[in-house]
């Protein structure tokens, strides 16, 4: 299995923050889903989710809180917050900003 | 936010670690489950699972990561190991914590004095800086004298000045407060009404005293109460408003109090109260006190400059006032005195509001400073010593440092580590340095400031502040040194060493250490035998009479005026009563008290032109009991007797080298001296009495005294000498005993005689018993710093002795080897150490009595201690190594 290496860097985050905007979510989850919306595509692994989950939490832009999950265990599940909707929105544009710019790059140079 | 996020997740970072890993257990039982929904075996499931999720470790921290500062990460870790590493040698860490500890504690009980006398403002003034106390000089006979305390002449200088917002007069004097038995002579603040503006306090209770009160001639009878004596004397009560208090002769009304902390100029002597200057000044009598420049009252004058002042536009601003007011002196009294400006150079000085800093500093701020420098040396020997420790400490560790290194750590982390480890044994010290302070301030406060009313060590944030600022610098310092030799050492040789070679290299900066520590040591010591001796002397030296069984009686009439013939009567009355008590032996009337007062009047003698060029003839005029109570000796001739009244011929009794002085080689009994004027009657030697000490303890040629007889003199109020079997039982009663007999509000006061010449020996006191104290810990430092190193040293070389036993070398061999180190040591020590003293001879000399600053006895004795010592700190590693089983210690290497 690889890591975030297949990601584009920088989109980790990005990803994590659109994941969430269902609804709360814990880590595995959250891997599970991007793996499963991408078609088994992306995959996010454990050593760069982790890292990049506390990084949210630190910016204020997660809140995390322990929970149960859907098989009665406790998990850790992270909603996103007003300032992560914001976060989202702005690195949403900032990256079809630049997405676009490839893509026009790409057809025209 | 994100700071304070990070602060929160640092504060309890155990608990995220927690959360992380049980985050990552989870994950890790999802994925097997993943997999065994999908048809895989649980085991197979699991192996798989944990190949999947890779180095948890890793994940874990990098996770961690986000959220700290690596460095603060790193600063406690290497705190934890640290602590870690200190607990594992306990007689290391206590060594450690307890030299520093006395250094800090030294130098923070020290600190606590100093600063009150030196550097702390009155507490509660307004701007301090730009407050100031005045001096005032004018010059007499070639001699420049500070010469203040005429009320005229602080209205002169309020007048005539301009660049002082607030000038006031002030004066702290102890007066009797009180009536009848309860008479108590306290301090009391006179001041001006404009005093108060120079605080920030206003009154806890009523109100301060106006201008319009404190108006001379005779100012309102008005007095504000201090905190504490509102407090301890009246209760706390509020309705102590209005009602009287007794100061001096006069009646005062209570119209407030002054709120707690506030003591004017004085916190080292609080007043009970403060009174207007104008309603002290009339207390003696003199209508003319407020207006005479003849009539001086002891007061100083304060000053706060107007902003934008400068201290020197000020201080030629009330030269010329001063000037003036000389000018206007010499015009309204005394224009026939022939006195001009120009011979009495006016000259005013605007200084420090602390008198310790300005120019009429006592002696006291020189010896609390040079008592400074003496706990500076200790705090540096306790440095070496701790230094030396942590060397030591840090040679043992040399392989596991090196490992370390191997590992990867870098020589930053590391060094930062060892100054840590230096840091927190510094801190700790300094906990224990500042409690240990607490006990030694308060035996310092009683020596310097025995009624400060300043907050004790413990409580007082500057020397809790200054202790701590000490502690970090002499943790870094202390931590540097170990730091230093691990940067200079090869990696690949520590590796691998064993405890068997290399390791003797590093000795020679611990010997400079150790030497260092001797000379110190010794410099202390030499200035402990100095004050010691000193005091010897100053103890030994023949008083001419005796102190320890005699009290001092002073009469205070407090304005009671008695004609004489009362008055000789009272004394009667006084005399008789003395002697009636149980355990008193003798009593005497007196005018003087030695080293307080004296009293002199012309002679002339038959045959000598000017007695007075021969020097200063003083006099005391006593009872015929007054010899049998001072214990002093009739030389020739005889003493006073009843006979010697009023009517009968004048005689005298003169001391022996009175005698000398004006009849050198002939019997002076029977010569013939006239007092007072040129064609008075004869008055009669008829005794010589040995000579007595009543200026100074020290020399007193060019002093003479004589006696006469109080009955033969005109009578007055002074006091008693009472001699008892046991004075300190007898004070109190005989003072009961007395005041039954004063009249009026009048009262006594009985004090030993011995505590008046004690204070002309306690500087000497004060510098032997801190030189000592601080001589012995610092020889204690040094011994126990020489010990660790010797100890330490044997066990490095436990090989190489090992093989000179084996070689056939006997144990006293080992011995002498071991001991004769540590004496080397000593010896240069004590060679430098001796050098320094003798370099710092003439500034210590002054401050001695009778006694070369180059006594040999001193430095003999000096020697003989630290090399005492230094056999004594290497007798027991040596002999340990004198037993050592060859064998053993080889294998062992």
């Amino acid at each position: 299995m690889q890591t975030a290496a297949e990601l584009l860097p920088g989109t980790l985050d990005l990803i994590v923050l659109r994941t969430l905007v269902r609804g709360p979510m814990h880590g595995y989850g959250i891997a599970q889903r991007v793996k499963e919306i991408s078609k088994d595509v992306l995959h996010v692994g454990e050593s760069s989710l982790y890292p990049a989950l506390q990084r949210l939490l630190l910016d204020g832009y997660v809140k995390a809180e322990w929970g149960a999950s859907e098989n009665n265990r406790r998990a850790r599940f992270y909603t996103l917050t007003a300032a992560g909707r914001r976060q989202l929105a702005t690195e949403r544009e900032e990256f079809e900003r630049i997405i676009g710019a490839i893509h026009a790059v790409l057809r025209f140079a | 936010m994100r700071v304070l996020r990070r602060f929160a997740h640092w504060i309890r970072s155990r608990g995220h670690r927690t959360e992380l890993d049980d985050e990552l257990a989870f994950h890790r039982e999802m994925v097997e489950r993943d997999l065994v929904s999908r048809g895989w075996t649980p085991d197979s499931a699991r192996v798989a699972a944990r190949r999947a999720m890779g180095n948890e470790t890793l994940s874990r921290e990098e996770a961690r990561s986000v959220w700290v500062w690596w460095w603060l990460d790193a600063l406690r870790q290497d705190a934890a190991y640290t602590v870690r590493s200190l607990r594992k040698s306990p007689g290391f860490t206590a060594a450690v914590v307890l030299t520093l500890a006395l250094g800090l504690g030294a130098n923070a009980a020290m600190f606590a004095v100093v600063d009150r006398i030196l550097f702390r403002a009155p507490p509660r003034m307004i701007d301090p800086a730009s407050a100031h106390r005045t001096y005032l000089y004018r010059t007499s006979e070639g001699i420049e004298a500070e010469r203040s305390g005429q009320y005229v002449r602080y209205t002169d200088l309020a007048r005539w000045t301009s660049s002082f917002s607030h000038i006031a007069a002030v004066e702290e004097r102890a007066l009797p407060v009180g009536t009848g038995d309860a008479t108590r002579e306290l301090p009391i603040g006179i001041v001006t009404a404009s005093f108060f503006a120079f605080f920030d306090a206003p009154p806890a209770l009523g109100r301060y005293f106006t201008p319009a009160e404190d108006t001379p001639p005779v100012g309102a009878a008005v007095a504000v109460l201090t905190d504490a004596a509102w407090k301890t004397r009246y209760g706390g009560r509020r309705d102590v408003i209005g009602s009287p208090i007794t100061i001096g002769p006069t009646r005062f009304t209570i119209i407030g109090v002054a709120p707690s902390g506030f003591a004017g100029l004085w916190p080292e002597r609080p007043p009970a109260a403060f009174i207007p200057v104008t309603a002290f000044g009339p207390m003696d009598g003199a209508s003319t006190w407020w207006s005479s420049y003849g009539h001086a009252i002891g007061i100083t004058t304060i000053v706060r400059r107007k902003a934008g002042v400068s201290v020197a536009a000020a201080t030629a601003d009330l030269t010329t006032a001063l000037r003036r007011s000389y000018q206007h002196q010499i015009d309204v009294e005394e224009p026939s005195a022939g006195l001009t400006l120009a011979s009495l150079r006016p000259r005013a000085v605007v200084a420090s509001i602390l008198s310790e800093r300005g120019p009429e500093a006592s002696s006291f701020s020189r010896v609390a400073l040079w008592l400074s420098g003496v706990a500076l040396i200790v705090l540096l020997i306790a440095c070496a010593n701790v230094a030396n420790l942590l060397l030591a400490r840090s040679l043992q560790r040399r392989r596991e440092i090196a490992v370390r290194i191997a590992l990867g750590v870098s020589r930053a982390r590391l060094t930062s580590q060892l100054i840590l480890e230096g840091v927190l044994l510094a801190i700790l010290a300094g906990v224990a340095g500042v409690v240990s302070a607490a006990w030694t301030s308060s035996a310092m406060q009683r020596v310097f400031l025995p009624n400060d009313v300043s907050p004790a060590v413990l409580t007082d944030p500057r020397t809790i502040a200054l202790a701590i600022a000490i502690a970090l610098v002499v943790g870094i310092a202390t931590g540097i040194v170990p730091a230093l030799q691990t940067g200079r050492r090869s990696l690949t040789a520590d590796l691998k060493a064993g405890a068997r070679e290399g390791t003797y290299q590093h000795a020679r900066l611990r010997g400079a250490l150790l030497i260092a520590q001797g000379a110190l040591s010794v410099l202390l010591l030499v200035g402990a035998g100095l004050f010691v001796r000193s005091l010897r002397n100053v103890r030994h030296v023949p008083l001419g009479y005796d102190a320890k069984p005699v009290l001092v009686v002073d009469l205070n009439m407090r304005g009671v005026a008695l004609d004489s013939a009362r008055l000789a009567a009272l004394d009667e009355r006084l005399l008789s009563a003395s002697l009636g008590m149980a355990g008193v032996e003798h009593a005497t009337l007196m005018k003087t008290t030695p080293f307080e007062g004296i009293m002199s009047t012309a002679l002339f003698v038959a045959g000598i032109d000017s007695v007075d060029r021969l020097g200063e003839f003083d006099l005391n005029g006593v009872s015929p009991d007054y010899f049998a109570t001072m214990g002093t000796r009739i030389l020739r001739g005889r003493g006073f007797v009843p006979a010697d009244g009023p009517r009968s011929a004048p005689v005298m009794i003169v001391g022996a080298s009175m005698a000398r002085a004006l009849w050198p080689h002939v019997d002076p009994i029977g010569k013939c001296v006239r007092l007072a004027v040129a064609d008075a009657p004869c008055t009669t030697v008829v005794g010589v009495a040995q000579d007595v000490h009543m200026h100074s303890v020290g020399d007193e040629s060019g002093y003479y005294f004589y006696y006469l007889p109080a009955a033969q003199m005109t009578p007055d109020n002074t006091g008693l000498f009472v001699r008892g079997r046991d004075p300190a039982q007898l004070a109190a009663p005989l003072r009961s005993r007395l005041q039954t007999e004063m009249p009026g509000a009048s009262y006594v006061t009985v004090r030993p005689l011995s505590e008046v010449v004690g204070d002309q020996q306690r500087s000497w006191e004060v510098g032997a018993e801190a030189f000592s104290a601080l001589g012995a810990l610092a020889l204690g430092m040094a011994a126990l710093g020489l010990y660790s190193v010797i100890a330490y040293g044997v066990v490095q070389r436990k090989h190489e002795l090992g093989v000179r036993l084996a070689l056939g070398a006997r144990g006293a061999d080992i011995t002498r080897l071991v001991v004769g180190e540590s004496l080397r040591v000593a010896l240069l020590g004590l060679a430098i150490g001796a050098g320094a003293s003798l370099g710092a001879a003439h500034w210590i000399a002054p401050l001695l009595f009778e006694e070369s600053p180059h006594d040999p006895v001193v430095f003999g004795l000096t020697g003989l201690v630290l090399i005492a010592a230094a056999i004594a700190a290497s007798w027991l590693p040596a002999r340990r190594a004198a037993r050592m089983d060859p064998t053993t210690a080889l294998q062992a290497g």
